[in-house]
Parts: structure tokens; sequence; C-alpha cells
């Protein structure tokens, strides 16, 4: 992950040590888990699911950054260490996100072994994930929604973008780069679909009930508006979280056997506290 | 972040209208086995405890089932029925815990989860099957219609049991090696139930219907009859002296002779009181087990007894019930005489009670006032001397007491014993040879010796000294013949007319005497226990 950070940034030290810190600061790196794990169910080259899974950490890190961002979440403490807007400023803040992302379609344009169509996939998931379609309009129908009349339509939109797109990418491109069908990528989908929103749940939950020291960022900042937590309360989520990755390992039936180095990612999903 | 001041809140959402939601938006479509996941997190302990419930749930009702088809009236009693059911669930819950282990133990090295995990969950709803249709044929020869009613909550339980036990077994297969789950398969264990049931049904018909009631007899023809049963009466034995005299009084007679068989008294001589054999009669031992709340005993059905006959006991949780009439499903031949209009009683006879049309002395009442085998003898004599100055056309006695003396310590004794039955049988006799109506001797010994024969010994007038095989079937036939009434061809045995005066006995036929529907009635445990301690002193149940 470190070796595959922008090296041209050495007249920006500020802006290396930015980058450096919201890419290296130890967080769960599920995302590119999930990506490495589902190349290795497709046998796909591990320099070309590395990359792919590099590529997915860096845009998941670049969503961090801006999510904390003053305008944004406004957000102190990240990872249990400072906001990198905390600790760089805004601006440097902002040009980080920005490295990252540019870094990330870098890294999987360049994505050893892997054909250029594959490449192009690759891309193209990724952007959706992040573009208009997807990390940036949850952001945005985050920022514009009322939260006293937040519906679940409302909620899952906003969350099946700002969480569950990038979610549905990692297992996306990691499947590409192993040349999986479509038909697998419909499975490969849904189980990351409903894995990203049992996900987005237990961070609502976690939230309300979660220890600021263990999870290492603010808790309670969503207390005041309407999640999943605060809507249906916390059994019911607990209980929604758990049918919702019962479907998610049932979504992965078609692929048999082979995909049971996915169906650990449930467990770590509930029973994570940070 | 972003203010609703003076906004209404969103309508709470209940927890189904959520799911319904959210399937719409394309989650929760994975058909995965209810339950599952959430099961694979809670750990090995709570991982089959459904199973191990429904388990245990399911038996007891198959269990029920098999105990209500087989004994009439035992359903009818709620308390019985909940009693034993609470009992058996219980019990059954170490049973199914074992099973739960074991299943365990194949999920974690499954390598075919998802077939294994069927087949185990039919294995599960075979179980329950079988120990209703097992239970139910174990029971009883005859199996009314009305016994595939209880098919529904059998085959309810039993699917529940097996999805219980698929997806037990699919949690822990997958908590353990991460192998993961198919979809279900609901028609699988939906035609295994279906199966059950066909099952149960070809397999309850092939066993015969019981006969109807008892239909209305012919008017009798034939005269008096007195039966005299004389249970330890060991004619083959070289003993005392006192034995001779009753062995050349019998002698005297016209003689049929089977081989005795080595069974409990109640058996041995419902044999002969009915005419049947014991899976069609009913009655087996002296004692039921009645578990400890239900107002009625029963049989321990297939894969209870280790609880019903051993631990329950053990625990004082299940007690004894005495052998009673409601365990007899055939009429004994005092029963079918009084349903034709001819008077009849019976003394001291097991299993015996009430009976419209005929004046019963039971067993209990003939041993409650006796302390050992002589006055339970004279106890039944006096009894039976009574009703025959009532003028009964059919009157019989059952003597135990030969039976309770037999390893009576004191010598004197059974010679007394003896001597008072010799008395007895003289004065019959000689009222038989008067030609006052006929005499039948009934002579066995329960507790059979290798070389040990049971008799029938006749006296109807001056008869020529004869001695012939027959069957211990034929006694109860011959009986009725004698006493004019037709004889039910379903019947095993036949009248055997080489032992009585040519012409006097009945040669028309009915085809049934049917069925005794006399239902199981609640007895106090109080009343059972003392009549239990009755038998105790006496030397039964030792």
């Amino acid at each position: 992950m470190s070796r595959a950070l922008p090296a041209s940034a050495a007249r920006a030290p500020a802006l290396s040590r930015a980058i450096e810190e919201a890419v290296l600061s130890p967080g769960k790196r599920l995302r590119p888990l999930v990506a490495l794990a589902v190349g290795e169910i497709f046998r796909a080259p591990l320099p070309a699911a590395t990359a792919v899974a590099i590529a997915v950490e860096y845009l998941h890190a670049a969503s961090l950054v801006l999510d904390d961002l003053p305008s944004m979440d406004n957000a102190r403490r990240r990872r249990g260490r400072p906001a990198i807007h905390v600790g760089h400023g805004v601006a440097t803040a902002e040009l980080a996100a920005l490295a990252l992302v540019a870094r990330a379609f870098e890294v999987a344009a360049q994505a050893p072994e892997t054909p250029p169509r594959t490449r192009a996939m690759v891309i193209g998931e990724l952007a959706r994930a992040i573009g208009a379609e997807g990390s940036c309009a949850g952001q945005a129908a985050d920022l514009a929604a009322d939260p006293s009349r937040l519906t679940l339509e409302d909620l899952e939109g906003i969350h099946a973008r700002k969480t569950g797109a990038l979610f549905v990418a990692a297992v996306r491109t990691g499947a590409l780069t192993g040349g999986a069908g479509e038909e697998t990528l419909e499975a490969l989908t849904l189980f990351a679909r409903n894995l990203g929103l049992a996900f987005q749940i237990t961070d609502d939950m976690l939230d309300l009930t979660g220890d600021p020291e263990r999870m290492g960022k603010d808790t309670r900042r969503d207390a005041h508006r309407a999640n999943f937590a605060t809507l249906f309360g916390l059994e019911s989520s607990a209980r929604l979280v758990d049918e919702l990755l019962e479907a998610a390992v049932s979504a992965l039936s078609p692929l048999g056997k082979k995909a049971a180095i996915l169906a650990d990612l449930p467990r770590v999903v509930r029973d994570r506290q940070k | 972040m972003k203010s609703g001041a003076g906004r209404n809140p969103p309508p709470a959402l209940s927890l189904d209208e959520a799911r319904r939601r959210l399937r719409d938006l394309g989650y929760l479509n994975g058909g995965v086995e209810r339950f599952l996941f959430r099961r694979a997190f809670a750990g090995r302990g709570g991982l089959f405890l459904p199973a191990i419930l429904l388990g245990a749930f399911a038996a007891a009702i198959a269990s029920l089932a098999a105990v209500e088809t087989a004994e009439a009236g035992f359903g009818e009693s709620l308390d019985a029925a909940a009693a034993l059911v609470v009992h058996l669930f219980f019990s059954d819950l170490a049973i199914a815990a074992l099973f739960a282990l074991l299943l365990g133990f194949a999920a974690g090295r499954s390598r075919a989860p998802a077939g294994a995990a069927t087949a185990s969950g039919l294995a599960a709803a075979g179980a329950v099957f079988f120990l209703w249709i097992g239970g139910a044929w174990s029971l009883s020869r005859e199996i009314p219609a009305r016994a595939l009613l209880w098919g529904a909550p059998v085959a309810l339980a039993a699917l529940l049991l097996a999805r219980a036990v698929r997806t037990g077994f699919l949690a822990r297969a997958y908590a353990h090696s991460r192998a993961l789950p198919s979809r279900r398969r609901r028609r699988v264990f939906l035609a295994a139930a279906l199966t059950g049931v066909l099952a149960a049904a070809a397999i309850f018909t092939s066993r015969g219907r019981p006969a109807p009631p008892p239909p209305a007899l012919p008017a009798p023809r034939g005269g008096a009859v007195v039966v005299v049963a004389v249970d330890g009466l060991a004619l083959d034995v070289k003993t005392s002296d006192a034995l001779s005299g009753v062995r050349e009084l019998l002698a005297t007679g016209a003689t049929g002779w089977w081989p005795a068989k080595k069974a409990a008294p109640p058996e041995v001589w419902t044999d002969l009181s009915t005419g049947e054999t014991p899976p069609r009669h009913g009655v087996r031992a002296l004692t039921r087990v009645r578990p400890k709340g239900s107002p009625i005993g029963l049989r321990p059905p297939l894969g209870t007894a280790w609880y019903l006959r051993r631990l329950g006991p053990a625990l004082r949780l299940v007690s004894s019930a005495p052998v009673s009439a409601s365990d007899r499903r055939r009429l004994a031949f005092w029963e079918v005489a009084a349903s034709a209009g001819l008077p009849a009683a019976a003394v001291g006879w097991w299993a015996s009670g009430p009976w419209p049309g005929a004046e019963v002395v039971g067993n209990e009442e003939i041993l409650a006032g006796a302390s050992d085998g002589i006055s339970a003898d004279r106890r039944a004599i006096e009894a039976a001397r009574l009703r025959r100055r009532g003028g009964q056309q059919v009157l019989t006695v059952y003597l135990p007491g030969l039976d309770i003396l037999r390893d009576d310590p004191n010598p004197e004794r059974r010679p007394e014993a003896l001597l008072q039955l010799h008395r007895y049988l003289e004065e019959e006799v000689s009222r038989a040879i008067a030609g006052q109506g006929a005499l039948v001797i009934l002579a066995a010994e329960s507790h059979a010796a290798p070389v040990s024969l049971g008799r029938m010994v006749v006296f109807d007038g001056r008869l020529p000294v004869k001695t012939l095989a027959i069957r211990p079937e034929d006694v109860a036939p011959s009986i009725l013949a004698r006493a004019g009434l037709p004889v039910a061809a379903d019947l095993p045995g036949h009248p055997v007319a080489a032992l009585f005066p040519p012409g006097v006995l009945e040669t028309t036929t009915v085809p049934t005497y049917g069925t005794r529907t006399a239902p199981a009635t609640p007895r106090s445990a109080l009343t059972d226990r003392e009549y239990l301690d009755k038998l105790k002193s006496l030397g039964y149940l030792n």
C-alpha cells in the first residue's frame, strides 16, 4: 500500500505526509481484503488483484478525508488520530484526497498482468463507485437530507452510494481481474450490497453505543439525526444486520465452496467494535 | 449536521415493514436458510437448541399419537395426554441432545454439508414417523381409521424438526469450516412428511381395523354353564396327597388339554376368557405405567420403555398402575353372554370390570379382603355361591389361591387350599352330573413348568371319560356354544363338540362379537397403589 503511494510529492512534504497518513492510518482494510479475496476465488494474478485492492483502498481513504471536512461531517478524529484536515489543514486535506483519487486510477490503469479491456472495466467500476452515481451522490444526498424526514428509502439511497458502492466495486473489480462472468458478478453484487448495508447499519449502531476511544473517532454525532439505529432502534437494527448478512452469504451459494473465503467477512462486519 | 426543527418525525417502521421495503430495494433476497447465520454466530451451545427442543417435542407427540391410537379413551383425558407429553418431552431431551452432539460432530467434518444436512433432516423426520407408526404397531394389532388424524400433527412436528436439524447442521458446518449453505429444500421435507403419512396409512390399513361394537345376538338356546378357573393347579406335578383328591375328581370329566404357556396371569387367563391371542385382546402384564400427573395408566409405546419402565420409576416420576378391564379389547365370554341377554356373573377374573347386564366382582375386590391364597379363594367361592343362588345362566369364578400359595414357605397352606378347592369342585361336579347345567373347570399354571399342561375339564350330565388335545383358543367358544350362543366366526378357536354331550352345542355363527370399547377410566393413584400393594403382599409383582 505504501509502495504504491505517489512519489512525486517530494516537493510538497505536507501533502505527502497527509496522503501517507490518510492511507496508512490503522483502518480495517475491509474493502481491499474483499477485493483480494474475490481475486483469489477467481484465481486472478496476485499483482493484478493487489493493484485493484490498493486502488479501492486509496479511493476509500480519499472519501474519508473528504467526509471529515468541516464542510461535510466536520469530524475531528479518524482512526484514532486527528482527522487529516485537523492535522494538516483543510486545503491540504482536499489536495490529499484529490491526489489519492488520481493515484487510485493510475494504479488501476497500470495493473500488471491485466488485459486492457479488463483494466478499462475495472476503472469504470471504480469511477462509478465514487462518481455522480456513487459516493459523491451519496454524500450530496446526505448533506441535503432533512434528518427529521428521512425515510428508509432515503437512508438506503445514501448508504448504498456512500458505503455500498465501494463494497460493490471491491468485489466486482476483484472478480473482473479473475475473469469472472456476468452471472457471477451479479451474485457478488448481491453479496456486496447486503454486506455494505449491514456494515453501514452496524456503523450507525456503533455511533450510538460504541466507545470513542476504541473506535478511534467521534461517536454520537449521528444521534440527533436519522439513521437506521435511530429509525428502528438498536434491537431491530441488529436483526436487520443479521438478516442482511444471511442474505449476503446466501447470495454466494452459486459460487459453491470456492466462495468460502468470503463467508467469514459477515462475521467481521457483525462483530466489529470499531 | 442538518436541522429538522419544526418538522414531523418520520413514522416509526415495524421490522416487517422494513424487511418488505428493503426487499423492494433489492436486499434480503438471498433465500438463505432462516436463522442459519445467526445460529452460526450463536456458538456451539445454541446451534442445535431448536433441533433439540423440537426433537423432544416431536418424539413426545409421536409417542402420544401411538398411545392414543392403541388405547381407547386415552386421548379423551387431557390430563393424561398432557402428562405423557410432558414426561416424554423432558426424557427425550437427553436423547435429542445426544443426537445433536453427534450431528454437530458430523457437521463439523462434513465435506458436503448441504446434502448431509438434508439427509440429517430426513432422518430426523423419519425417526418421528417411526415412533408413531412403530409405536402404534407394537401396541395394537388393530388400528382404527381415526389414527390417521394424528398424521397432521405428527407430520407438522416432523417437518419442523427436519428443518431445524438441517439448519442447525448447516450452521454448524458453516461455523466450523466456512462451508456455505445451499438454498432451502422445502419440498424435500414436505415430500418426506407426505410420504410418512402415506406410509402410515398403508401400514395401518394392513394392520386391520378393530371389529365393530358387539352386535345384537340371537336369543340363546343352551343351558346354564358354570366355569371355575383354577390358577396354579399343576396336576402334572407329583406333589402332596392333597392334590390327588382334586386330580382324581377331575379325571372323571371329559378333558381337553394344551401345553401351558409361561406368561403373566392376566394374559394367560384373558386368552381363555376371550378366546383371542394377546395381540388382539391387549392384556399382557400385571401392570401398566402411569406417569406422574396422569389419571390413566398406559403401556409404553416403542422407544419409551427406558424411561417409563426404568428411569421414571427410579426417579419416582412414573408409577405402576394395575391391569384393568380397559386394557382388554375383546369381550370375555360372560360379557358376550350378557350382551345376548343371558343372566351372567363373573367373580375374581383379571382385567374384568363392569359390563351391561353382567354382575361382575373384580379381581381387585376379591383380593382386597384376602390375606393369603386360602382366603382369596374363600372369598371368591363365597361370591360365586351367592351369584349361583341368583340364578345366573353363565356363572364363572376365578380362583387365584393356589397360584398365590405357589411359593408359600408354610407347607401346611397348600394342602389346606387344595382341600377347600376340592370341596367346592365336588359340590359343582355333583350338580353337573345331576344334570343341573354344565360345569367347565379350567386349570392352568401361569408359571408353567416345561411339562405343564392347561386343562378344560367338562362335566355335563354323565359323560364318558376322555382326553384330547385342544387349543386354549377353543375354550371360550366351547363355553359360549354350550350356553347356546352362536360362536363368532372371527375367533381363532372353535367349540370342541367331543367334550360335550351330543347336540348341546350351538352350531350357528355370527361374524363377530365386536370390540370391547370401554374407555380407560381415570383412577386415583392411591387406589392403584393399594391394589398394587395387595398384589405384592400376595406374592405378585416380586
